[in-house]
């Protein structure tokens, strides 16, 4: 029995309403597509810093982060460190993100197109998309689920209650762009943050510290603190989560975007390094919510939970049927507003900044004269809303198979290896061409889709360490060919490795022309 | 959640949550108050630039 009654209604609407009265005022400093896509590039550090960790924290953030924690204890977090890692490393040094910045570009293929030619940003801003939409799939499914299971909601009006939100999220994201985005992101951070910290003490003073440390001891032992010594994670899953994190950084829309809004590069730097340690928090805070999960749910009960949403495995919900039966009445209007807040940060911006690469650069060959600004605001709302169509019917139609996270990893490398690869090689290599970034960008979209598949078509039994297969529940349990022989955490990898070959393989194939000391695109 | 031998044991965890817990309480209401500054000078900047644009009445 869930702990949310009218108390918690009235919060969670009060915050509703002024989000939405916040996101709506400032439509009127809207007048042109740079207003739109960039805030007028007028955003300094601190709103940057506050928008961005709002915007990378959503539900389906606390949702994966929690299900590393319950599945791997504390070595599930090893991401969140990768990922601050890079963010600091990339803003102190200003590797790649100088140049990008400096350029005074409004999207990356749109960088590309000066060193590769306008068929390459027409073909990276595809790709860009096909991965960031696949990728954003899921988040209003996932945001459901929650609300279902950490507040007794009926499965009946789930539906409409997450198409009630996004209509919200998108009227606010239509109208201000960018800067509703910014403002209704500093909104969110605030609850968001308050949220987390109390949720976090109530967790930590019910279970306990020596719980949290001894249940993942007597699930996971030592390999439960050290991601190295596990078997199924390893060298490979850093390494792995290493690479994706630093791509993301350089190349990610929605960090990217505060990058390019930022007022100067230097402010863009300091918003990277500002935000840095904040990667760390959302992957640990949650993970303690899903240690806690464990040490705390019966299997059964999350087994059962993960078959009423018709999904095999039921760790994802560990967590917010733990918050159901812990956070009392009151402070339950607290976190679902909190986690409303971090849901809307993040859906609002995946809409808005993937949207920008659909106007900026798919449709750039469409533009053969500049376009007046009133127009392209229109192009600009009407790409918004149908993202948001697109993410109502793929969030509610698409079945997730296994791991969240190595889902988001494997959707999101189709364009990570190779877009990062292509800004990389545009920054700091002049051999690099048209040739080598077509190259590049069709294996790092082949080898994850191929993987995708193999996964989703062709099914392998699972065998014990003896060799016979495993039953579950008078069914053979089975996993996808490529997790089976391959496995998530190479094929990421392989995928970075090829890429990269690809690029330097292609670029030194094409010709060099005799007159000219730079190739041309 | 401060018996010695536990947090000794694993340490490196313990001083991340630590830090985690604390970074939240007390930086976030740094960058709240500093970004409130932040959005307060962005659209006063937007209004200068829009009136800047704006045609001189007759």
């Amino acid at each position: 029995m869930s702990h949310f009654t009218w108390v918690d209604g009235s919060i969670v609407g009060m915050y509703l309403l002024i989000t939405m009265i916040a996101g709506i005022a400032v439509r009127k400093y809207v007048g042109k597509v740079e207003h739109f896509l960039v805030a007028g590039r007028e955003m300094n550090v601190f709103l940057g810093i506050a928008s961005l960790a709002a915007t990378e924290f959503g539900i389906v953030t606390c949702m994966y982060t929690a299900q590393a924690g319950y599945t791997r204890g504390f070595a599930g977090a090893i991401p969140g460190i990768c990922n601050a890692i890079a963010m600091f490393v990339v803003g102190w040094t200003g590797f790649c993100v100088k140049p990008l910045r400096d350029s005074g570009v409004m999207t990356i293929p749109e960088l590309f197109e000066q060193h590769y030619g306008k068929f390459v940003r027409w073909l990276a801003g595809v790709v860009i998309v096909l991965g960031g939409l696949l990728n954003m799939g899921v988040f209003l499914r996932v945001g459901g689920q929650f609300l279902v299971v950490c507040c007794g909601m009926n499965l009946r009006y789930l539906e409409l209650a997450m198409t009630t939100l996004l209509v919200g999220v998108a009227v606010y994201t239509i109208l201000g762009g960018m800067l509703s985005v910014l403002v209704t992101d500093y909104l969110q951070f605030i609850v968001m943050s308050v949220g987390l910290i109390v949720v976090t003490f109530l967790v930590l003073g019910q279970v306990g510290w020596g719980t949290l440390v001894g249940t993942v001891q007597t699930h996971y032992g030592a390999g439960g603190f050290n991601p190295f010594i596990t078997p199924s994670l390893g060298w490979p899953f850093v390494l792995s989560n290493l690479l994706t994190n630093t791509a993301a950084v350089l190349t990610w829309q929605t960090c990217i975007a505060r990058l390019l809004a930022a007022k100067d590069t230097r402010t863009g730097r300091k918003v990277y390094t500002g935000t840095a340690f904040f990667f760390v928090c959302r992957w640990v805070i949650p993970g303690i919510w899903g240690i806690a999960a464990l040490a705390m749910v019966e299997p059964a009960v999350v087994q059962s939970i993960g078959l009423q949403f018709g999904e095999k495995d039921g760790s994802l919900f560990a967590m917010p049927y733990m918050l159901s039966q812990l956070v009392p009445a009151g402070m339950m209007g607290l976190l679902v507003a909190a986690m409303l807040a971090a849901d809307m940060s993040t859906d609002s911006s995946y809409m808005l900044t993937w949207g920008s690469v659909i106007y900026n650069d798919i449709l750039a060959p469409f533009r053969k004269t500049p376009w007046p600004e009133k127009k392209g605001l229109l192009w600009n709302r009407c790409i918004v809303a149908l993202i948001g169509v697109f993410l109502l019917f793929w969030g509610l139609w698409y079945k997730l198979e296994g791991n969240l996270w190595e889902y988001l990893q494997t959707t999101g490398t189709i364009y990570l290896a190779s877009m990062s690869t292509l800004l990389i090689a545009c920054c700091y290599w002049k051999r690099a061409n048209d040739w080598g970034a077509i190259a590049a960008i069709v294996v790092g979209a082949a080898l994850p889709v191929l993987s995708l598949s193999l996964n989703l078509f062709v099914q392998v039994p699972v065998l014990d360490a003896a060799g016979q297969q495993v039953i579950q529940e008078g069914k053979a349990l089975t996993e996808g060919l490529a997790k089976h022989y391959i496995g998530d955490n190479f094929v990421n990898i392989g995928t970075f490795a090829l890429v990269a070959v690809a690029m330097v393989v292609g670029s030194l194939l094409k010709p060099q022309p005799k007159s000219s000391s730079r190739p041309a695109a | 959640m401060f018996d010695p031998t536990i947090i000794a044991e694993h340490w490196f965890w313990w001083l991340t949550t630590m830090t985690c817990l604390v970074w939240y309480s007390t930086v976030t209401i740094y960058v709240a108050i500093r970004g409130a500054t932040d959005i307060k000078q962005m659209f006063q900047r937007l209004q200068a630039l829009a009136d800047e644009q704006q045609p001189p009445k007759a």
